[in-house]
């Protein structure tokens, strides 16, 4: 019956019966506008592997409330809004039974992409109707500071996202529960990661610049090879040591946990807020693309846990970032260098797709010894080539006029 | 860097990230005169029929000698516990590296007898004596009690303590006796260190242990322009060259009990990261170090010898040469007034397993305490800027015995 009516149907009363049959698909209407926003909610579900459903696909231009929901979707943990490959909002460390998180963004006409990595369809188009969001005026000085606060707000997501993660690993480990405490290790590391350039170099007020005791970078993120014996081991490789190397929580691990927790909170607090040059989106897009050589591809960083390959994802998707909200701003200044860009950012992308594995923790397979002899050298190369042509963005988008 | 708007209101201090912008203005008056040559700095001149006499009253050739342009460094460990090897290993190496520092050959090339076996590798004939240099040196192993030599040990041999950012590879770490040729062609140091591992073997006393070939000395000697490592920086501008502080800081006085005029060498193989460093703007790399590239002028300054201002501060207050740069804590007046000889090559041996250029400095230093390289590293294994660019990743430690006098031999005064 069904078949035969909906043929003859037209497609949006099709459409709008499918709604009130309640099967919960997508629906050709405008969100709902309440207290000034067009609310749109996004459910994740176990079903095929792991879904996202939006109950509206399209909203007026203006601001838009996306409300989250896991209901049973274990394998799905964030939910992004992105444009032309820039993160404009996004939530994170979802899982079932949590409360309902929600963020607001005011979008211009145009398409967007609700992107949940790990379903089995990652995309989902959302339009949005009505005038296009104006674009700055002021030439490319404007365009680019625009994309800087754009920039801004996405640190300001990172910092929130690592401290509820944070959270959870202490708790985990606080519970003793080993197994937990490793899937959710993998969880936090790449938020530290994505922004690392961002957030490391702070001093602690009445610490010399010259002591690690103060340095927050140190006692968050320090790996053996570069300990100072006279500050000790702290932070998350001491912990990751404990949980990958040694196979135990003991209260030196519940400790360092806790000192963890207020390490990255204070940072958290530190970090939010910081205004961002256009120079230094491109700089740090560098050194993070700098650490993925230094750290990730040896498999220096993760030498317990050998979670690399998680933390080789944080930096790009960071540095990628970064390079996005300076987009807009270097198409006027070099079109040709804007692309080579990109095209290297997609080279390295397709090059990581090999390694996902989404029931691995952190989502990408672990970097073996026997891996690291096989792949390393091509890995690097990739990097490489998207290195050289970064670095140059800085000084063209500082001296901009 | 502007961004420090909240870490200004939360009273946190960023390391050095804020003098980037200060220091760029800097920078570019700073450019016009690094291309011009002062009239007073030094020109080298390389003559390879130079030679650096081996025999002597005072310290070793090889430390006070300016440095050459190549090094062959090699460690090796005792595979004997009888002191009478070990005595016939000196006495032998010393007299084939007086041979070959007077650019002779150390025995036969080629034997006349049909199945004669060549001594001599032969591969350095006709070259000259290039300067060659070939310094001999002993680990803390020699004076253990295996060996019967403890009481002979120089006062301050030890294993170095654990520093900052140590990062060690095994293969590439200690030794009990250490050989560094130098001379101004590569194939002389070659075979210097070629023909000595073969004594070496011959006597049983000892095998080779770890090694790098180095180019390009990183260091400069009294009456030499400063060189460059291979990051593109001056990085020996304020090195030790003048007797007084040789004298004051190098040679040991009564140390060992048996022959003043030694000293501490250590070797430290430092690995670069070469591609990171070079895609990093100009402006951070002259605060990594604290000089500008080209000049290798202080970021206080505008010549390369002008005395760093470490106090001066922008309008902002912060150091102009930034408080973690390499120069700020390296210099002696930040750090009680030691000083020690750096004698450092650049080395590179291909790409590593990762697609890396594989390439870095190997680090020489003499001292006449091995505190006084534990108190530098300290600080700067912690807390300097280049930490980000580079890892040590082999260490080791020998005490030089003075230079012997002629129809004498290396260390003789050890064995009674």
């Amino acid at each position: 019956m069904t078949r035969t009516l909906t043929s003859k149907m037209p497609l949006p009363l099709a459409v709008a019966l499918a709604g009130f049959l309640g099967a919960g698909a997508a629906l050709a209407e405008e969100a709902p506008v309440e207290n000034g926003a067009s609310q749109v909610a996004i459910t994740l579900t176990g079903d095929d592997g792991g879904s996202c459903v939006l109950d509206y696909d399209s909203a007026k231009a203006g601001p838009v409330t996306f409300s989250v929901t896991n209901e049973t979707a274990t394998a799905l943990t964030e939910v992004e809004l992105l444009n032309e490959n820039r993160i404009l909002g996004e939530k994170e460390n979802l899982a079932p039974g949590l409360p309902t998180v929600s963020f607001t963004v005011t979008l211009g006409g145009g398409d967007y992409q609700v992107y949940c990595p790990g379903a089995g369809t990652e995309q989902v188009a959302f339009a949005v109707t009505g005038a296009p969001a104006p674009k700055p005026t002021g030439g490319v000085t404007a365009i680019l500071a625009e994309g800087t606060e754009g920039y801004g707000n996405y640190v300001d997501g990172m910092v929130d996202a690592m401290v509820t993660a944070v959270d959870r690993l202490k708790a985990d480990i606080d519970a003793g529960d080993l197994d937990k405490a490793k899937e959710d290790y993998a969880a936090a590391r790449p938020f530290y990661e994505r922004i690392e350039s961002d957030v490391e170099g702070f001093i602690m007020p009445g610490f010399d610049v010259t002591s690690n005791e103060g340095n927050l970078d140190y006692l968050i993120d320090m790996r053996e090879s570069n300990l100072d014996p006279a500050v000790g081991w702290h932070g998350f490789h001491a912990i990751e040591r404990d949980l990958f190397g040694k196979g135990e929580i003991t209260d030196e691990t519940k400790d360092m946990a806790a000192e963890l927790q207020t390490n990255v909170t204070h940072l958290a607090e530190v970090a939010k807020g910081l205004d961002f040059m256009p120079e230094d989106l491109a700089n740090g897009a560098a050194s993070l693309l700098e650490e993925v050589q230094s750290g990730k591809i040896s498999g220096e960083e993760e030498a317990f846990s050998h979670y690399d390959l998680v933390d080789f994802a944080g930096n790009v998707e960071g540095a990628e970032q970064a390079f996005a909200f300076l987009q807009p701003g270097m198409e006027e200044i070099d079109p040709e260098l804007t692309k080579q860009v990109n095209d290297q950012f997609a080279k390295v992308k397709v090059l990581l797709e090999d390694y996902r594995d989404p029931n691995a923790p952190g989502g990408y397979v672990i970097y073996t010894a026997e891996l690291r002899a096989s792949d390393a050298a091509k890995l690097s190369r990739a990097i490489q080539s998207l290195q050289e042509p970064l670095s140059t963005i800085a000084e063209k988008v500082a001296t901009a006029q | 860097m502007s961004k420090d708007r909240a870490s200004t209101s939360a009273k946190l201090s960023r390391r050095g990230l804020l003098v980037g912008a200060a220091a760029s203005p800097l920078a570019a008056i700073a450019l016009p005169a690094a291309a011009e040559t002062r009239p007073s700095e030094p020109v080298d001149h390389v003559n390879l029929n130079m030679e650096v006499p081996f025999y002597g009253s005072g310290g070793q050739a090889g430390v006070e000698t300016p440095p050459q342009r190549y090094i062959h460094f090699m460690t090796f460990d005792l595979t004997t516990v009888n002191p009478r090897d070990l005595q016939v290993l000196l006495a032998r190496w010393s007299a084939a590296i007086a041979q070959m520092a007077k650019g002779e050959t150390i025995g036969q090339v080629e034997p006349a007898r049909e199945h004669g076996i060549g001594f001599d590798t032969g591969e350095a004939l006709d070259l000259g004596p290039a300067s060659l240099t070939v310094t001999v040196g002993l680990g803390p192993e020699v004076f253990s009690e295996r060996l019967g030599l403890a009481a002979m040990k120089p006062q301050f041999l030890r294993e170095l303590e654990h520093l900052p950012s140590d990062a060690f590879l095994p293969q590439f770490t200690g030794g009990d006796l250490s050989l560094q040729a130098c001379a101004d062609d590569p194939q002389v140091a070659y075979h210097a260190i070629r023909d000595l591992a073969r004594i070496a073997k011959d006597t049983g006393a000892a095998s080779t242990r770890w090694t790098v070939m180095g180019f390009g000395r990183a260091s400069a000697g009294r009456n030499q322009a400063t060189p460059r490592n291979l990051l593109g920086y001056k990085d020996g501008t304020r090195n030790i060259a003048e007797p007084e502080d040789f004298d004051r800081f190098v040679w040991t006085r009564d140390d060992p009990v048996w022959g003043g005029m030694g000293s501490y060498q250590v070797a430290r193989k430092i690995k670069m990261h070469i591609e990171n460093w070079d895609v990093d703007r100009v402006s951070d790399q002259n605060n990594v170090f604290g000089r500008f590239k080209v000049s290798g002028a202080p970021l206080t300054g505008t010549d390369e010898f002008d005395t760093p201002d470490f106090g001066k501060t922008d309008a902002e207050g912060n150091h102009v040469i930034p408080r973690t740069s390499h120069i700020s804590l390296a210099a002696h007046e930040n750090n009680d007034g030691i000083k020690i000889l750096r004698r450092s090559y650049n080395y590179t041996e291909g790409i590593n397993e990762v697609g890396l250029l594989s390439a870095g400095l190997l680090f020489i230093s003499y001292q006449n305490d091995p505190a006084h390289f534990e108190r530098l590293q300290q600080r700067l294994g912690a807390a300097d800027r280049l930490n980000e660019y580079i890892s040590h990743i082999g260490s080791a430690i020998f005490f030089v015995p003075p230079a012997p006098e002629e129809g004498h031999y290396i260390g003789q005064q050890m064995f009674g």
